[in-house]
């Protein structure tokens, strides 16, 4: 049977970003019609059943409501939280169910917690968040049909997968997070409303993909020197009045200079070691550790990240295999 | 976030505990029959108010709800004339006339808790309408419920923010239940930050448990409004820890809900971590501990020696305004 599971997370794009920057917010209304759009292509294409993470809102019921799907439906049964623990514990039931590729929607942050569990399920990342480098924004009725194709492995889900980078937060020797994008040690003393947005509380910055075109930390790396996704390669940045400021987007709508003491680049593998002081530890855009100044926190970047599809080649993919192409009259 | 100093913790922790003590001692009385009329406690609710207070000068005004003991005291207004109050004596914040659910004292920019749920908003566009005509840079604060989110009246008070740009941060304190309805099930939205889209303003979510949280996102909003950029919305998600009135016996809340909210309290939370980055001691801590506790002390003693009102006043003063 193909399945596909559906992780998508209301609390995405409504956080005090939306004070500070120009971000928008994400409603959950719109929310549940991006996921009718997906559903649907799910079903055009063949998806037999589709699994989902329960959240407070009833994102998928809601999107279900009123569709007339060939496909099977099913929430997970597990315990909520509201918080990102039921999106790792989402994608673990999905590795124990078959599923052959995970839709995700929100930001950075949520396919984060996404990747903690997924093993090496495909993901195809819906952008609902704030931050978003690793989710692409992407007409969700062409994502869903290359969530389907992949699933149903109509396409050769190799040629149109790639292996993200990671970086692995380590305090005092342990592994304490992960995180797709970036890595912030900032200056807060605590988590507070997680955000990050003022580039003068924020010390050093890790980064698996350095790119201009991002928003965000990735940003300020990629003003300096482009570190793609597939690239083997990562960047460490020391924040601070130096020699170079780059003109970088931190936020929506924020485009402001940001001082750069020194910026090096980073081989896979390599475990970069933080300055030691009292500070809060960033991941993928939010405050996640407090970390005390006695404790050493070190980050590492690895080739160790989820699986991607990447949704324009999977569909180019399709067209060549001429899978979504049949003759009049055998259309279904 | 700017960095909050250590005369700002302190300050916090004392208002949040003082509130802690003033509300456990109102149950008490209440138990006993002291206390006249109803009492809604603020108890598990002491970060959203005294977060978002933190940044308003007695300049600024704030509206409130029938849950407002913690918003008096976050905006400073003495224990001892609001206990009073709560007894229905003379000496009461507003001569023992209005009890729990009708504390003001404009001199310190508290315009009122309100018996009528919703009712804060439009009246927190009239104080903010006369900063704006009067370019003052004061800021109104406008607290309510999850229940009050559904109310027209927050509705039009939103809109008429908007549209005037008013100098007005709306801050929904969502405990998850109105009255005893579950959030979840009179909200469609389900976030109600959401609604700012709709009213064209910004909007988000918070960790109303969290003090650090929703200082800093009322330091953003406020500063927003101060600087004549409009009105905004934060929703503060947290829970109460007493029930919606003083007698109701909370059936509605799981064993286990209590204990996860237990877990989560605030002020234990902020406690626990300004003393484990030192910013704080023990000492500071247990001091504003013993004088909170006097205050209330002291406040009881001042309510229960207070004299009551004589027929003559009640019915007589304070009833209409005398123009000149």
């Amino acid at each position: 049977m193909s399945t596909v599971g559906i992780i998508a997370n209301p609390a995405s794009g409504k956080d005090i970003r939306r004070l500070v920057t120009h971000a928008s917010v994400f409603d959950n209304h719109e929310k549940a019609h991006i996921l009718q759009r997906a559903l649907l292509a799910l079903d055009a294409v063949g998806v037999e059943q589709v699994l989902f993470m329960p959240d407070y809102y009833g994102l998928v019921e809601r999107a279900l409501d009123g569709l007339n799907l060939s496909l099977e439906a099913a929430e997970l049964h597990m315990d909520m939280h509201a918080d990102e623990r039921d999106s790792t514990e989402a994608a673990r039931r999905f590795c124990e169910s078959d599923v052959g590729c995970i839709v995700t929607l929100g930001g950075d942050g949520t396919n984060r917690a996404v990747a903690k569990g997924c093993n090496d399920i495909p993901i195809v990342a819906i952008s609902t968040g704030t931050n978003n480098v690793f989710p692409c924004m992407l007409e969700s009725t062409v994502a869903g049909l290359a969530a389907g194709l992949v699933a149903r492995e109509m396409v050769d889900v190799e040629r149109v997968t790639y292996t993200a980078k990671q970086l692995e937060v380590y305090v005092d020797g342990q592994l304490a997070e992960i995180a797709l994008i970036d890595v912030v040690a900032s200056n807060e003393l605590f988590i507070g409303s997680r955000a990050l947005w003022d580039p003068r509380r924020l010390r050093e910055i890790v980064l698996a993909r350095a790119e201009p075109s991002s928003i965000g930390m990735s940003s300020i790396g990629g003003c300096l020197h482009v570190v793609g996704r597939q690239d083997p390669q990562g960047m460490y940045i020391r924040l601070g009045q130096g020699n170079t400021s780059v003109l970088a987007p931190v936020g929506p709508g924020l485009i402001i200079p940001v001082g750069i003491q020194s910026h090096r680049l980073l081989s896979l593998g390599e475990q970069v070691a933080l300055e030691p002081a009292a500070c809060t530890i960033a991941v993928d855009g939010e405050r996640q550790i407090e970390v005390f100044s006695e404790q050493q926190v070190s980050v590492r970047l690895t080739n160790h990240g989820p699986r991607v599809v990447d949704v324009q080649q999977c569909m180019r993919e399709a067209s060549q295999c001429g899978v979504l192409s049949m003759p009049v009259g055998r259309e279904t | 976030m700017a960095e909050i100093n250590k005369e700002k913790l302190l300050w916090a922790y004392e208002r949040m505990k003082l509130i802690r003590t003033f509300e456990d001692r109102v149950a008490g009385l209440f138990a006993e029959g002291k206390l006249p009329g109803f009492v809604h406690l603020y108890a598990g609710e002491e970060a959203i108010g005294v977060g978002v207070i933190s940044h308003l000068t007695d300049k600024d005004y704030i509206t409130s709800t029938h849950r407002g003991h913690g918003h008096c005291i976050a905006k400073g207004v003495d224990v001892s004339p609001m206990m009073a109050e709560l007894y229905g004596k003379a000496t009461g914040a507003c001569k023992g006339k209005g009890g729990s659910m009708h504390i003001a004292d404009v001199d310190k920019g508290m315009l009122g808790a309100n018996g009528i749920v919703g009712a804060g908003g439009p009246l927190a566009c009239g104080s903010g309408l006369m900063a704006k005509t009067l370019g003052t840079d004061q800021v109104t604060v406008c607290f309510f419920g999850d229940g009050a989110a559904e109310q027209g009246t927050m509705h039009e008070a939103m809109n008429l923010a908007s549209i005037w740009k008013l100098p007005v941060v709306f801050v929904c304190e969502n405990n998850g239940y109105a009255e005893t309805t579950p959030w979840g099930y009179h909200c469609a939205a389900k976030d109600i930050s959401d609604r700012a889209v709709a009213y064209d303003m910004p909007g988000a979510t918070v960790d109303g448990t969290d003090f650090f949280a929703v200082y800093e996102a009322a330091e953003v909003a406020i500063e927003r409004a101060r600087k004549g950029e409009g009105p905004s919305l934060i929703e503060c998600r947290g829970f109460r820890y007493y029930g919606h009135f003083e007698g109701d016996a909370m059936l509605y809340f799981t064993e286990e809900e209590k204990a996860r909210n237990r877990a989560r309290d605030p002020i234990e939370s902020f406690k626990k971590r300004v003393l484990e980055r030192g910013l704080l001691s023990e000492e500071e801590i247990a001091g504003i501990d013993a004088k909170t506790a006097k205050m209330v002390e002291e406040a009881v003693e001042f309510a229960e020696e207070s004299p009551w009102p004589v027929p003559e006043d009640v019915l007589t003063t304070d009833v209409y305004v005398s123009y000149p």
